[in-house]
């Protein structure tokens, strides 16, 4: 997955996520596996007027951004969709700051230099 | 339709009521054919142990319907979505990530709607009438070469389109109807039906919102203006309101 955007104004995986994705990611990273019923009970703690299929659309979006993958699994309960990390929270912010340093030698060589020689110190 | 075949006679005499007769032939060995097809997709069939409280619900309705147990196919598809065809009900995974069981039910009932009601042996040959419809008035378009007959013709056509879609959405409406008299819980077809509607409403929302790159232009293609044939979420959640509300009066169970 490429981060597009990065929100200077924001902390942590908000600068790279849309806010309810990036906390849907959060518990992910931590949790690894899990349901869309199981997140939003999850989410719902927090937003109480979270409804599920926010939720199943959330996950959807990040399964298009290659954050999740969803795989079909059949327990107690019956059929249901489970989703799963693709990458851990550390390659992910490897790959922003590589995205974002790619950009910035790109567009702004000097400048990146300077200021990366200037903090080495 | 029988207005269009009167057309091609007058039009064309002997040859219109062959080229009507061969359009016919053609439509129902089609019917035959396609008949035989299977649902498109990754589905399952499901075993009552996989999720007895589906299984034993729709079982229940059915007998409350009338009806012989269904066949219920579970569908791997993300996106909420319910049909019925002969005397099977098709679920896709991603109703069961955005409705509760009650709402599940819901949609089933309605699906149990249309079986009971005989749509599901209507609506493939309204389908291929349509087909004989299109095919025939353009033949007759090309075969009369006159004027008034394609003007005729194509107005037919029109009105043929509209009462199909009034038709259909007559049968949506009614399978409505029938839905809340299977359900314990008639108000959940309400629920379903408006997360559903929230569903779709934000589904195209994050679409609009979405970075170029990860959504594929060809999705976003343009919407061909067309006669609706499924009736608005907001019409049928109003009508299920007015006829739960309507009953009210005389039987207090139905609220909950």
């Amino acid at each position: 997955m490429e981060p597009h955007e990065f929100k200077l104004t924001e902390e942590g995986i908000k600068a790279v996520l849309p806010p309810l994705e990036a906390e849907i990611m959060e518990h992910m990273w931590k949790v690894q596996v899990a349901t869309a019923g199981q997140v939003y009970e999850y989410m719902k703690v927090k937003h109480p007027d979270i409804r599920r299929s926010t939720i199943s659309i959330l996950m959807n979006r990040l399964c298009e951004r290659g954050l999740l993958k969803r795989s079909v699994e059949k327990g107690r309960g019956g059929m249901r969709y489970v989703y799963s990390i693709t990458t851990t929270r550390e390659e992910f912010e490897e790959k922003v700051v590589q995205s974002i340093l790619d950009a910035l030698m790109t567009n702004f060589k000097e400048a990146t230099y300077a200021y990366l020689s200037r903090i080495k110190k | 339709m029988a207005l269009e075949v009167l057309l091609a006679v007058m039009a064309l005499k002997e040859l219109g009521l062959k080229i009507a007769a061969a359009a016919f032939g053609s439509i129902l060995l089609l019917y035959f054919w396609v008949s035989t097809r299977e649902v498109k997709g990754n589905y399952v069939t499901l075993q009552r142990s996989e999720m007895p409280w589906l299984y034993d619900g729709i079982a229940e309705m059915a007998r409350k319907a009338g009806i012989p147990m269904p066949r219920i196919y579970i569908l791997d598809d993300y996106i909420p979505n319910a049909y019925s065809f002969k005397n099977t009900i098709v679920l896709s995974l991603g109703l069961f990530e955005v409705l509760d069981r009650e709402e599940i039910l819901a949609v089933a009932a309605h699906e149990l709607g249309h079986i009971k009601n005989g749509d599901t042996k209507v609506f493939p040959v309204l389908a291929y009438g349509r087909y004989l419809m299109m095919v025939f008035t353009g033949i007759l378009i090309l075969l009369a070469h006159r004027p008034s007959v394609t003007l005729a013709a194509l107005l037919l056509y029109g009105l043929y389109e509209v009462a199909r879609a009034n038709f259909l959405k007559g049968r949506e409406f009614l399978a409505d109807e029938s839905a809340l008299r299977l359900l314990d819980v008639p108000m959940s077809l309400k629920h379903a039906l408006e997360e559903l509607k929230y569903y779709e409403d934000l589904r195209a929302d994050v679409r609009l919102s979405a970075v170029p790159s990860i959504e594929p232009s060809i999705e976003r293609r343009q919407k061909v203006p067309r006669i609706e044939t499924h009736p608005s979420y907001d019409e049928r959640i109003f009508r299920i309101l007015v006829e739960i509300h309507g009953n009210n009066m005389f039987n207090q169970r139905m609220m909950q």
